[in-house]
């Protein structure tokens, strides 16, 4: 992590050097100007794959793999909506995704998409274990030329987004090499990839869709500082930069400011101190944030919309759950907040008052603090943290913002408050921050969270075979309406803090129009919609 | 004894030991000011206020506020504050390997003096920048880790000091005296070299702070030093640099003037010791 900074800055002295060359190539387009719409776009949004392009290996995770047609897709609005698939059913125990596929999809090579090559790709992406996890997924069979059964081990309504994110590879051209020279039916196809600088695609003609209006687009992979230099000097077209640098006055250039679940949030140990370890001997359990009013009081005290304007420069929302603005997001879950009294009140209540003036509360004998930890190398969460920690020494709660690697925080995640960030457009992983059986998984569930009612409306949204069912028990999960739920009007297991905007700077001329709300991770969500970009001028 | 030779002249040098010493103390005075700043403002250099974000300097933060709403000049003292520590402690853990190696060099001579020697060589013809790079990078960062690198690369200057002037003692008539007067070698070091040592010693090791603190503000603008959520003042400098661009100078420009002139301090505090321990050599 702590070479993050080093390799950024190295590869902004790189990335000046080779836009200075092509520059004098005179090969930018884009903002050439004069004759029209041009025909080569030119984007510095980050997020370069280390591994490739193959699907199956955890490229396009995040939907759009560009190369690559998906069966499923997600519309604007994030309804799931037909692509490579013309129809799909699943069976009524759930257990059997039937996939019927179009026919007139061809791979770049030539090579009609068949329900083999599907089979072919949903198998090879099981036994990979790659990111995209199809480890539910017993066995792919193709039925017929354009028909193939999707078996799973168990009912899992969110395996609809593996049919959302997981691109066909072709069965004849697909091997150790696939995720460097990548052959798909998507919109586009690779032309050039040199690690570290850029990525060249040219537009797919065969390509069954809705044709882009752009040939050809580059994808610049230098860090911020150069991207920010390229934009200004007018070599790029669109720039994704940090929100402390939205501000920036780039000539031709506007701020496009895309909402995101891209969360940031604490996780609170939920099991008091009683001396239990994991396995590996990492301590669980903290007798503090195990209070149900000390988490409670935490999400009433904290004033959200002053950390959107005071930390992410007003380039975010308030954050009241994992889920917000999705379709399984339960908007009764959220409390008021900024109310410091009434935190005050709930402490109280509870039995937490500060006997020895000290400006911070005890109980039976513990004080009211502890220790929130943060990656050192993240200063947007070190804003948080700090931030958080002086909202709520007023209430008498300490807090200790302390920056540390994520080897120390692997070490005491259990046991202490966590500043996280997630954020993403499929709800298994709420399923798997917030379920029992998740705790101390890597990183899910690290407060170890348990409570039953709320794993049974987990459970149940995991086998919903239609999505109204799963999405009504996922906002059950959340708040149930009595009282029960992970939400902060329940349980309060996280105090969510913030959703990011995700926020680029794009010719003025180039419309990329309304982007859908973006997962974890900026970059290559926002060419989702690339097919429908135009430019303007 | 050199001043009784030089005593002819009493007032202007009367005076001007006079003004040295009150230029060191009122140096040394400084610098545990700032120590003690910075010690007090330690809790007021992480407090936030998001009401006062990116101000420019005023009456009320003379250095400005960060984009936290952090007060800068809270900041740039525990920073100065941090910086010294560690400067102290490198300082000092490089004098004592400086001390330890030439005495060991002077005591024992022969196959120790000349592996000394070659060390001092080896080290010093590595560029000793990309030396504490590397080191601190293979320490794995932190506060531990600066300490040791900056400790590490800059013993050799300071050693080959000492050793020389052990070797020049060890090599006088008095010390071969003793020697055939049946004085062992651990006697000859307590009775004749220290006294000789000490002056070099105070000196060097005072000089090598200022080394030390830019070693250490270096290392972690690079972030390889301390934890980036320290207000030292290589972080406040690194920190900076995302908001030059967009006017906030201040930042950049007041805790960098305030670190040179600490630096400035202690080298003068430095010199001016030299100047008082060692007159002589400090007119050549």
């Amino acid at each position: 992590m702590g070479l993050h900074g080093r390799t950024a800055r190295a590869v902004a002295i790189g990335a000046v050097v080779v836009s200075a060359v092509t520059a004098c190539g005179g090969g930018t387009a884009g903002t050439t100007g004069g004759g029209g719409a041009p025909s080569e776009l030119r984007l510095a949004i980050g997020g370069e794959p280390e591994d490739g392009y193959d699907p199956t290996l955890g490229w396009g995770r995040y939907g759009s793999p560009l190369f690559q047609s998906t069966l499923l897709a997600r519309d604007q609005d994030l309804d799931v909506v037909p692509d490579l698939a013309t129809d799909w059913s699943v069976s009524d125990d759930g257990l059997v995704w039937t996939v019927d596929i179009r026919t007139d999809a061809v791979f770049t090579d030539g090579e009609p998409v068949t329900a083999t090559d599907v089979a072919y790709t949903f198998t090879t992406a099981s036994r990979s274990g790659g990111l995209t996890d199809v480890t539910a997924l017993r066995e792919a069979v193709a039925v017929d030329e354009d028909t193939v059964e999707l078996r799973l081990e168990r009912p899992q309504s969110t395996f609809v987004n593996r049919l959302v994110s997981l691109g066909i590879v072709p069965e004849h051209a697909h091997g150790p090499d696939y995720a460097r020279d990548p052959i798909g039916s998507g919109p586009f196809r690779l032309v050039q990839w040199d690690p570290g600088q850029q990525l060249i695609v040219e537009r797919n003609d065969d390509y069954y869709g809705e044709q882009p209006a752009f040939e050809r687009i580059v994808f610049q992979f230098t860090g911020e500082d150069a991207s920010l230099a390229a934009a200004s000097a007018g070599q790029v077209d669109m720039v994704a930069v940090p929100s402390q640098l939205a501000g920036t006055e780039v000539p031709g250039m506007r701020l496009v400011a895309v909402p995101s679940v891209d969360n940031r949030g604490i996780v609170f140990p939920y099991l008091p101190d009683d001396g239990r370890t994991t396995d590996d001997g990492t301590p669980i359990g903290n007798d503090v944030t195990s209070d149900l009013a000390v988490r409670q009081a935490i999400n009433v005290a904290v004033d959200r919309q002053a950390l959107v304007d005071g930390v992410l420069e007003g380039h975010g929302s308030p954050a009241t759950g994992p889920v917000d603005g999705l379709p399984w997001g339960e908007p009764a879950a959220a409390v008021e907040d900024a109310d410091p009294d009434r935190a005050e009140q709930l402490l109280e209540q509870a039995g937490w008052v500060d006997g020895d003036g000290d400006g911070v509360r005890e109980k039976a004998g513990v004080r009211a603090a502890f220790t929130l930890l943060y990656p050192a190398d993240d200063s947007l969460r070190q804003g948080l943290a700090l931030a958080v920690a002086d909202m709520l020494g007023p209430v008498g709660i300490e807090v200790d913002a302390a920056g540390e690697s994520w080897d120390v925080i692997d070490q005491r995640l259990h046991a202490d408050a966590v500043l996280f960030g997630w954020g993403s457009h499929d709800p298994t992983e709420m399923y798997n921050l917030y379920s029992s059986t998740r705790a101390g998984v890597e990183y899910w569930n690290p407060g170890f969270y348990a409570d039953e009612a709320v794993d049974a409306h987990l459970e149940a949204a995991m086998a919903a075979t239609d999505e109204e069912t799963a999405n009504r028990e996922w906002r059950a999960a959340q708040y149930d309406g009595a009282g029960t739920g992970f939400g902060p009007s329940g349980d309060a297991a996280w105090a969510w803090l913030v959703n990011l905007d995700h926020t680029y700077l794009v010719d003025e001329c180039l419309d990329v129009g309304t982007p859908q709300i973006e997962p974890h991770g900026h970059g290559w969500p926002v060419t989702a919609g690339i097919a429908g970009w135009q430019w303007t001028c | 004894m050199s001043a009784a030779v030089a005593v002819p002249v009493p007032g202007r040098l009367g005076d001007r030991r006079t003004r040295t010493l009150a230029y060191v103390g009122l140096a040394v005075l400084v610098v545990l000011g700032v120590l003690v700043a910075g010690t007090l403002a330690g809790d007021a250099a992480q407090t936030t206020d998001l009401a006062d974000r990116n101000l420019g300097p005023s009456a009320e933060h003379w250095f400005g506020t960060d984009r936290l709403g952090r007060d800068m000049l809270a900041r740039t003292l525990a920073g100065l504050r941090l910086s010294l520590v560690v400067g102290v402690a490198a300082a000092a853990v490089s004098a004592v390997v400086a001390l330890l190696l030439a005495s060991a060099a002077a005591v024992f001579g022969g196959v120790v003096d000349r592996a000394v020697g070659w060390l001092v060589d080896l080290f010093l013809a590595l560029p000793h920048l990309v030396l504490l790079v590397l080191l601190a990078f293979a320490l794995g960062g932190g506060t531990g880790a600066v300490v040791a690198a900056v400790a590490l690369t800059h013993w050799p200057t300071l050693t080959r000091v000492l050793r020389g002037r052990a070797r020049e003692v060890m090599s006088s008539d008095y010390v071969a005296v003793s020697r055939q007067l049946g004085r062992g070698r651990w006697w000859i070091a307590r009775h004749h070299l220290a006294g000789h040592l000490t002056g070099h010693f105070v000196v060097g090791t005072v000089l090598l702070f200022p080394h030390a603190i830019l070693h250490e503000a270096a290392l972690s603008f690079l972030g390889l030093g301390v934890d980036p959520g320290q207000p030292s003042i290589g972080i406040l400098l690194a920190e900076s640099m995302r908001y030059l661009t967009a006017g906030a100078w201040w930042l950049a420009v007041l805790p960098g003037l305030c670190l040179l002139v600490v630096v400035k301090l202690v080298d003068a505090i430095g010199e001016n010791t030299r100047a008082l321990l060692d007159p002589r050599s400090h007119h050549l």
